[in-house]
C-alpha cells in the first residue's frame, strides 16, 4: 500500500509541468553528450549544474538524473552507426552493433538498443522503489564507524576496478581526500591549506575540478590528435525489431538488466563492467558463439540493457547511504548539498516528493528517451556529422561559464583551468580521474566519520573490527588491497574494462 | 627504466611530502582527538609510500613508450599550448573586456587559430554562439554575466 502512496506522491512531483520540461531537458542533453564525443556525463552534469541554481531541488536533480540515463541511450548509436563509442559503457556495443549496420541491418540494431534500454531501465526503477526503502531503514542504525568503513570500501572497489596500476589510482585518491579537505576544518573551524586565499576558505568547488579534469583534459587531448569520424552511410529503415529479433533478444535483455542493476549498486561497479560482463555472458551461454562480433542482436541488446539498468541501481547507495557509487553520482550528490539536501537514510521521509519524484521522473524519462531515439534518429545522425573542429570551442566556452556561474568567481575559471591541464597530465601519464573525483567528494565525509568514530572509543581503533557492518566493509577492502598480489585474482584484475570515463 | 613512471612518482612524492609537512604543522592531535592536521599527515605519509613503490618498480621496468619525450612525439602539442594560452587570456580579460567581447574574441581565435577557419566562418561562427549563450545564460536563466568597462551586454 506504502508503495502505491509513494507512486502518487511521485507522480504528482514529477508531472508538474516544470519537472515534465526539466526531465525532457535533461534526456535531451543526455543523448547529445552521448552521441557526441570530447563530453561525457560527468562534464555535462557539472556544466549544467549552474543553471539549476534558480529551480527547485527536484527540478535540478530530475534534469541531472536525465543527462546521466539519457547518455546511455545516446551512446549506442554512435556505436552502431560509426564504431565509435560516445561514451565507455556503450565501447561493447561497437562489437555486434556496427556490423549489424554493415549489414544493413542499422535500424534493428538501434531499434533493440532503445527498447532494451528502455525495458531495463525500467526495471531497475522497479528495483530501486522495491530496494530503497528497506535499505534506508536498516541504514539508520549506522554510526561513523559503519559510514567510515563502507567509504572506504567503496573507494578501494573503484581503485580495484580502475584500468592499469593500482598503486598510482590509490595516489590519486589520495590526492583527491586531501583536495576535499581544503577550507575550514568542519570540527573546529580551522582554515587548512588555504595558502591565506579567501576563495580558498569554503573549499575548492566540484564543478571547476570536474570540468578541468573530464571537460578540457579531453579537448587538450583530441586537439593534439585529428579525430577522424565516418558516418555509416546507409538509409536507417525497419527501426522496429522483427518477431525474430525480439526472441533472439529477450533473454540477452532480462540477464542484461538483472546484472547492470546489480552491478550498478556496488560501488565502483557500473555501467561500463556491466556492459562488458553482459556481453561475456551472453557469449558463453550462446549456441553459435562464433558469430559474436559478427552482427547478433544479442551482443547490442544485452550490454545495452545492462548498462542502462546500472544507472537505477548506482541510484540505491546514493539516495539510501548518502554514499556515490562511482563519479556520476558523487556530482550528483553535490548536486543534492548545493541544493540544501543531504541525501541519505533520512532524505525519504525528509523529503518524500523529492526521492519519489526523480524515481518516477526516470521513468517518464525513459519514455521521452524511447521517442527521442526512435523516431529522431535521423536528427542524431545530422549531430554525428558535425566536425569537431566546430565542436571543440563550444565544449571551451560552456565549461568557462559553467565554471564561473557557480559561484561569480574568476578563480574558479583559473582553477578549471590547473585542473585541466593536471588532468591532461594525469592522461598522459597513465593516472585516472575517476578516483580522485570519487575521493573528493567523499574526503570530508570520511574525515568526519573517522575523527568522530575515534572521539567515540576515545582512539582505540578496534572499533572499526568490532561492528559486524564495519568489520565487513574494512575486509572486503583489504582484500581487494591484498588481491593483486595474488597471481589468479591480479591476472582477473587486468582483464576487467576500464571504468567510468566520465 | 619506465621514465614517465619515474618522474610522475616523484613530483607525487613532493606534493606528498607537503602535505605531511602541511599537516604536522596544523595540529595533529592525539588518537582521542584527532586535530586538523592529523588526516593530511597521515594522506600525505601514504602518497610518498605509494610514490616510493610507483618509482622503485618505474627503475625495474622496460615498456615500449616509458620515455616522455614519445609522449609528445607526433602529436599537435602546440595546439594544446594555444587553448590555454587563449584560456588563461579569457580568465584574465573577463571582468574587464565584458562576457560578450571576450567570448566573441577567444571563439574567432579559436575558430580562426587553432583548427583554421575561412574568416567569415571564423567570425560569424563566433559572434553567433557568443550572442546565443548569453541569450541563454543571461537572458534566460538569470546569470550575471559581467559588462566589462565597455559596458557591452
Amino acid at each position: 500500500m506504502d508503495l502505491w502512496n509513494h507512486l502518487a506522491i511521485g507522480f504528482s512531483v514529477a508531472l508538474q509541468p516544470t519537472n515534465l520540461f526539466y526531465c525532457f531537458v535533461g534526456v535531451f542533453i543526455g543523448t547529445l553528450i552521448g552521441v557526441l564525443p570530447g563530453i561525457g556525463p560527468v562534464g555535462a552534469m557539472a556544466l549544467l549544474l549552474p543553471t539549476t541554481f534558480k529551480s527547485t531541488p527536484e527540478a535540478s536533480i530530475i534534469m541531472l538524473a536525465g543527462i546521466y540515463y539519457g547518455a546511455m541511450y545516446g551512446g549506442s548509436t554512435t556505436s552502431i552507426l560509426v564504431n565509435i563509442p560516445g561514451e565507455a559503457a556503450s565501447v561493447v556495443t561497437c562489437l555486434d552493433g556496427y556490423q549489424m549496420a554493415r549489414q544493413g541491418r542499422a535500424g534493428p540494431a538501434l531499434g533493440i538498443a532503445a527498447f532494451g534500454s528502455f525495458i531495463a531501465g525500467t526495471l531497475s526503477i522497479l528495483g530501486l522503489m522495491l530496494l530503497a526503502p528497506p535499505l534506508a531503514n536498516f541504514a539508520l542504525k549506522f554510526g561513523p564507524p559503519e559510514y567510515f568503513s563502507l567509504m572506504v570500501m567503496g573507494l578501494t572497489v573503484l581503485i580495484y576496478l580502475a584500468h592499469g596500476s593500482m598503486p598510482k589510482a590509490l595516489l590519486m585518491a589520495a590526492f583527491g581526500v586531501i583536495l576535499g579537505l581544503i577550507g575550514l576544518d568542519s570540527i573546529n573551524a580551522r582554515p587548512r591549506f588555504t595558502f591565506d586565499r579567501m576563495e580558498l576558505v569554503d573549499g575548492v568547488g566540484l564543478v571547476p575540478i570536474v570540468m578541468g579534469l573530464f571537460g578540457i583534459s579531453e579537448v587538450l587531448l583530441n586537439i593534439e590528435q585529428a579525430i577522424g569520424r565516418k558516418v555509416f552511410e546507409t538509409r536507417i529503415k525497419g527501426l522496429l525489431p522483427t518477431i525474430k529479433d525480439w526472441l533472439d533478444s529477450k533473454g540477452a535483455m532480462a540477464r542484461g538488466s538483472l546484472l547492470g542493476f546489480f552491478l550498478g549498486i556496488l560501488p565502483g561497479g557500473g555501467a561500463v563492467i556491466s556492459s562488458f560482463l553482459s556481453y561475456a555472458i551472453e557469449k558463453r551461454l550462446s549456441k553459435h558463439p562464433e558469430k559474436f562480433g559478427k552482427g547478433v542482436i544479442e551482443g547490442v541488446a544485452g550490454p545495452e540493457a545492462a548498462n542502462n539498468a546500472a544507472t537505477g541501481g548506482a541510484f540505491i547507495p546514493l539516495m539510501t547511504l548518502g554514499i556515490p557509487p562511482n563519479v556520476v553520482m558523487a556530482m550528483l550528490l553535490g548536486a543534492f548539498m548545493i541544493h540544501g539536501v543531504q541525501p541519505g537514510p533520512l532524505m525519504m521521509k525528509q523529503n518524500p516528493g523529492l526521492f519519489w519524484g526523480v524515481i518516477v521522473s526516470m521513468y517518464i524519462g525513459n519514455i521521452m528517451l524511447l521517442i527521442l531515439n526512435l523516431p529522431l534518429i535521423g536528427m542524431w545522425v545530422q549531430v554525428l556529422k558535425v566536425p569537431y573542429r566546430f565542436l571543440f570551442p563550444l565544449i571551451l566556452l560552456f565549461c568557462l561559464i559553467g565554471a564561473y556561474t557557480v559561484s561569480y568567481a574568476i578563480f574558479d575559471i583559473y582553477i578549471m583551468i590547473l585542473f585541466g591541464i593536471i588532468g591532461y597530465l594525469m592522461k598522459k601519464f597513465d593516472y585516472e580521474g575517476a578516483p580522485l573525483v570519487l575521493a573528493f567528494v567523499l574526503g570530508p565525509l570520511l574525515e568526519n566519520n573517522l575523527r568522530k568514530s575515534l572521539i567515540m572509543s576515545q582512539g582505540d581503533f578496534s572499533i572499526f573490527f568490532t561492528r559486524p557492518l564495519s568489520a565487513i566493509s574494512l575486509s572486503v577492502a583489504l582484500f581487494l588491497f591484498i588481491s593483486p598480489f595474488i597471481p589468479r585474482m591480479g591476472k582477473k584484475r587486468r582483464e576487467i574494462p576500464k571504468e567510468e570515463k566520465a | 627504466m619506465n621514465q614517465k613512471d619515474f618522474f610522475s612518482s616523484l613530483f607525487w612524492m613532493m606534493v606528498g611530502a607537503g602535505v605531511c609537512w602541511g599537516g604536522y604543522k596544523l595540529d595533529l592531535g592525539t588518537l582521542h582527538d584527532p586535530g586538523s592536521g592529523f588526516m593530511f599527515f597521515w594522506i600525505g605519509l601514504i602518497m610518498i609510500g605509494l610514490s616510493l613503490s610507483i618509482s622503485f618498480r618505474s627503475l625495474r621496468e622496460r615498456i615500449e613508450g616509458g620515455e616522455i619525450g614519445k609522449l609528445w612525439s607526433g602529436t599537435g602539442w602546440k595546439k594544446a599550448i594555444y587553448v590555454l594560452l587563449a584560456l588563461v587570456f579569457y580568465a584574465y580579460a573577463f571582468q574587464i573586456l565584458g562576457f560578450i567581447v571576450t567570448t566573441a574574441l577567444l571563439l574567432i581565435f579559436l575558430f580562426k587559430v587553432v583548427e583554421p577557419q575561412r574568416w567569415i566562418i571564423a567570425i560569424a561562427g563566433a559572434v553567433l554562439s557568443t550572442l546565443i549563450t548569453y541569450g541563454v545564460f543571461q537572458g534566460w536563466l538569470g546569470s550575471q554575466l559581467p559588462k566589462g568597462v565597455l559596458g557591452i551586454g
